[in-house]
């Protein structure tokens, strides 16, 4: 009999939050299952209770109709069920060989390590993504020192190390370029073939598309519809995921803009990975920013910001400004939605309201006016839609979507003239991906000029006026209007230049 | 400097060599060289445990007071007319007492999931009360052939502390070779992920302080043997010592980087500023400001080197 997991009417709370209340998965060997939903539907719970990193609190899980139960990651693993963590479960200072084969080692007398044969196990597994690598990836490189997306692979191979009979895959293709997501789809092909059941969960719904056999949507911690994937529309998914009509309808409305002056101008900015880069843009404009991970974009948001070192001229206003401090940037308003939220743009342990004032407490006097604070707060929350229990509540009691309005929220607070945005839809739900759309959409009708880095090109295509598709620290090309279309933009992002005509 | 965590304390343990070696022309000749390095003994035995739990992402600031009760429990079991059979029995007692320290600090934090800090400062007091209650008064000791052996055995002519010293890295590069090693760093650098890795994180953890407890009352011994005499009080200074000398060597407070080979490095490095100070001539009222200043100035350099390069 092949093998087959089932998890039937699963529950788990986390203190007082009930993050399933009716939990529901099957899957059977030689077959990729799509888990999909909105952030805080209790996709990450379900597949932490699969794999045995948090207790379940009802229901059960059969394994080839056996009930199981496990209160640890090693008893998961040691019935074959393995994953790649959302959050990664790697250890910055440890070589990429060491954190491959952490707790499985192969040993030499004397229980010793045997180090070579470690690093030639790791090279043969490197050599699974051969030819996507940016870096000289070798097996005795700290992982700390690795760009995301190739941590994002060290850590799918991570979990493929183990042979495992069932692998989860929580959203590993957030950091991974178009190339390495074809090669991850190519694996999972074989994987299929070789009698592996996969769990795939992702927020992309063209990837789930591509290489799911079936599917199952949670909602709210409950399962509300599994089925075959060829059964289905993306809109269909969408309805059951959301409960709303039409959230893919935000393209941007009201046709040609009339022409604002430039507001912001850059000119031959260059910085430890960027190559001396120049563009402008106007009042009110919504520039995207394109092309593989870590081609400089994040550097280029940075330096704009003045969080790191850069030589070059940028204009802002018509005034020459140099920030070598994010808190001049801020003054003349700037302002950054960092790319990793859970590091840089959160504190997580602290109340919604103090995250949200975090950047204006200078605006409520001394003592501060927390009556004013608070209702301050309780509006942009409003507006964003932000759900919450109260804003007395923690950051980390919120799902990723929720977390991310709070980052976008602290910093619309203080009313900026300049957005950068740094991949501020990774990891949320589409729901409220297209609540931010339409709130990106609105600001610069407002007249607030955004720069919009996304590792989603279907967003930048849709969302954009122009697009600049980086490829190894320069533009290589800007794509607006008709030029702007997804074979252009794959093309460019490559380095491929006949696609990106101007 | 992450690579090479211990290169800082190599540099300067050669410059305190150095200037040490100005002021004192006879450094290296063995009596000389013998009878610093068992003066520093007791502490680079401290300090290759307390680098472990440290290593392992927590901290155990009760060495100081293991060793005290160790020392107290020597001084007044064995005797200054005691028999080199009752010391090697105690030695045994001794170093279970440490094991057993260390695991009582070790089920607090890693099974009852306390914090470190607090947990290791209040056994502290645990340990040092026991070691007053063992012995009220500075007195007792262990017998003189005794203290005489461990001053004096210099085996090729060499400190008997070079012995221990290579002893003590051949273990530690034993360790830092076998799956342990591998989950110590792991569970210093990020335990979440370690434990989701099925790292057995609990029993790391809990182990650190069992090693850093077992070195402790090494630690006590020597020292013990050095000064022949009981003080409940000795081990007290050794313990924020030992953490400074763990940082020197470039183990991180914040765990998973580093390991014991530059922490035992530090150690002796402090023990040469200590006695580059008694050879200075510095006036006794200074000596604690002036050894504060090249520890602080030892642990500011590489924040400042890395300042100005970040200005570049």
């Amino acid at each position: 009999m092949a093998l087959s997991l089932s998890a039937q009417n699963i529950v788990k709370r986390y203190g007082g939050v009930l993050a399933l209340s009716d939990g529901n998965l099957e899957v059977t060997a030689g077959e990729v299952v799509a888990l999909i939903g909105a952030n805080g539907s209790g996709k990450s719970t379900m597949s932490k209770v699969i794999n045995g990193v948090v207790v379940l609190d009802g229901g059960q899980l059969l394994l080839d109709g056996k009930p199981i139960a496990f209160s640890s990651p090693q008893a998961a693993k040691k019935l074959g069920i393995s994953t790649v963590f959302q959050e990664l479960s790697l250890i910055p200072y440890m070589t990429v060989a060491d954190n491959i084969w952490l707790t499985r080692e192969p040993l030499s007398s004397g229980w010793r390590v045997n180090r070579k044969d470690v690093n030639a196990k790791t090279q043969e597994l490197l050599s699974l993504f051969a030819g996507t690598y940016k870096t000289d990836l070798r097996p005795d490189v700290w992982v700390s020192e690795l760009p995301a997306d190739e941590k994002q692979i060290v850590e799918i191979l991570k979990a493929v190390s183990v042979d495992p009979r069932i692998l989860i895959l929580d959203e590993a293709t957030a950091s991974l370029d178009s190339r390495q997501v074809q090669r991850l789809f190519d694996l999972i092909k074989t994987w299929k073939a070789d009698g592996k059941a996969i769990i795939f969960v992702s927020h992309r719904m063209e990837e789930i598309f591509r290489i799911a056999d079936r599917y199952s949507v949670l909602r709210n911690g409950k399962t509300v519809g599994a089925g075959d994937i060829k059964d289905v529309s993306d809109n269909d998914l969408v309805k059951l995921m959301v409960d709303k009509d039409s959230v893919f309808s935000y393209s941007r409305t009201g046709g040609k803009k009339e022409e604002k002056p430039v507001c912001l101008e850059v000119k031959d900015l260059k910085t430890k990975t960027l190559r001396g880069i120049s563009f402008d843009v106007r009042e009110g404009e919504l520039v995207g920013v394109g092309g593989l991970q870590g081609q400089g974009q994040r550097d280029l948001l940075l330096s704009l910001y003045g969080d790191i070192v850069f030589s070059g001229k940028v204009n802002y206003n018509n005034k020459p400004i140099h920030f070598k401090h994010p808190r001049q940037a801020m003054k003349n308003g700037f302002a950054l939605v960092p790319g990793d939220r859970a590091r840089e743009g959160l504190l997580y342990i602290r109340s919604i309201l103090e995250n949200m004032q975090l950047p204006s407490w200078a605006n409520y006097s001394f003592p501060l006016k927390m009556g004013k604070a608070g209702k301050d707060a309780a509006e942009m929350g409003a507006a964003l839609n932000l759900k919450m229990a109260s804003l007395s509540e923690p950051v980390s009691s919120l799902s990723g979507g929720n977390a991310q309005k709070v980052v976008i929220g602290k910093w619309l607070m203080r009313k900026p003239g300049l957005l950068l945005l740094d991949d501020p839809t990774k990891g949320v739900d589409v729901g409220t991906k297209a609540e931010f759309y339409s709130l990106l959409t609105k600001l610069c009708d407002e007249g607030k000029t955004i720069l919009f880095y996304s590792s989603d090109d279907e967003e930048l295509i849709g969302l954009c006026d122009r697009v600049l598709v980086l490829h190894d620290g320069g533009i290589k090309t800007e794509l607006a209007g008709a030029t702007l279309t997804r074979e252009n933009l794959i093309a460019a992002s490559l380095g491929v230049s006949e696609g990106g005509a101007n | 400097m992450m690579r090479f965590p211990a290169l800082f304390a190599w540099i300067l343990l050669a410059v305190a060599l150095f200037v040490n070696f100005l002021l004192q022309p006879n450094l290296f000749a063995s009596d000389t060289l013998n009878s610093n390095m068992r003066v520093f003994l007791p502490l680079i035995l401290l300090t290759a445990g307390e680098a472990v739990v440290i290593l392992a992402g927590g901290i155990d600031i009760s060495v100081g007071a293991i060793v005290s009760i160790v020392n107290a429990i020597l001084a007044t079991r064995v005797g200054l007319s005691g028999s080199p059979e009752a010391m090697w029995q105690y030695v045994i007692v001794a170093l279970l007492v440490g094991v057993l320290a260390g695991a009582f600090n070790g089920f607090f934090v890693a099974y009852l999931r306390l914090q470190p800090i607090i947990t290791t400062y209040a056994t502290s007091f645990l340990y040092a009360g026991l070691a007053l209650f063992i012995l009220p008064n500075p007195g007792g000791g262990i017998p003189s052939p005794i203290a005489e052996l461990y001053r004096s055995t210099m085996p090729l002519k060499l400190p008997l502390a070079f012995f221990i010293i290579a002893i003590l890295l051949g273990v530690w590069a034993y360790i830092r070779s076998t799956r342990y090693g591998n989950y110590l760093y792991a569970v210093g650098g990020k335990p979440q992920a370690a434990y989701e890795t099925a790292v057995p994180v609990t029993l790391v953890q809990f182990s650190t302080y069992v090693i850093s407890g077992l070195m402790a009352a090494f630690a006590g011994i020597a020292i013990t043997m050095l000064s022949g005499s009981g003080n409940a009080e000795i081990g007290a200074a050794m313990t924020l010592t030992s953490i400074t000398a763990v940082v020197i060597g470039g183990t991180a407070l914040s765990g998973g980087v580093g390991g014991v080979a530059g922490p035992v490095v530090g150690a002796i490095t402090l023990g040469f500023i200590q006695n580059i100070i008694s050879f200075a001539r510095i006036d006794t009222w200074w000596e604690t400001l002036v050894k504060a200043l090249i520890i602080v100035a030892a642990l500011a350099t590489p924040g400042i080197i890395n300042l100005f390069r970040r200005r570049e």
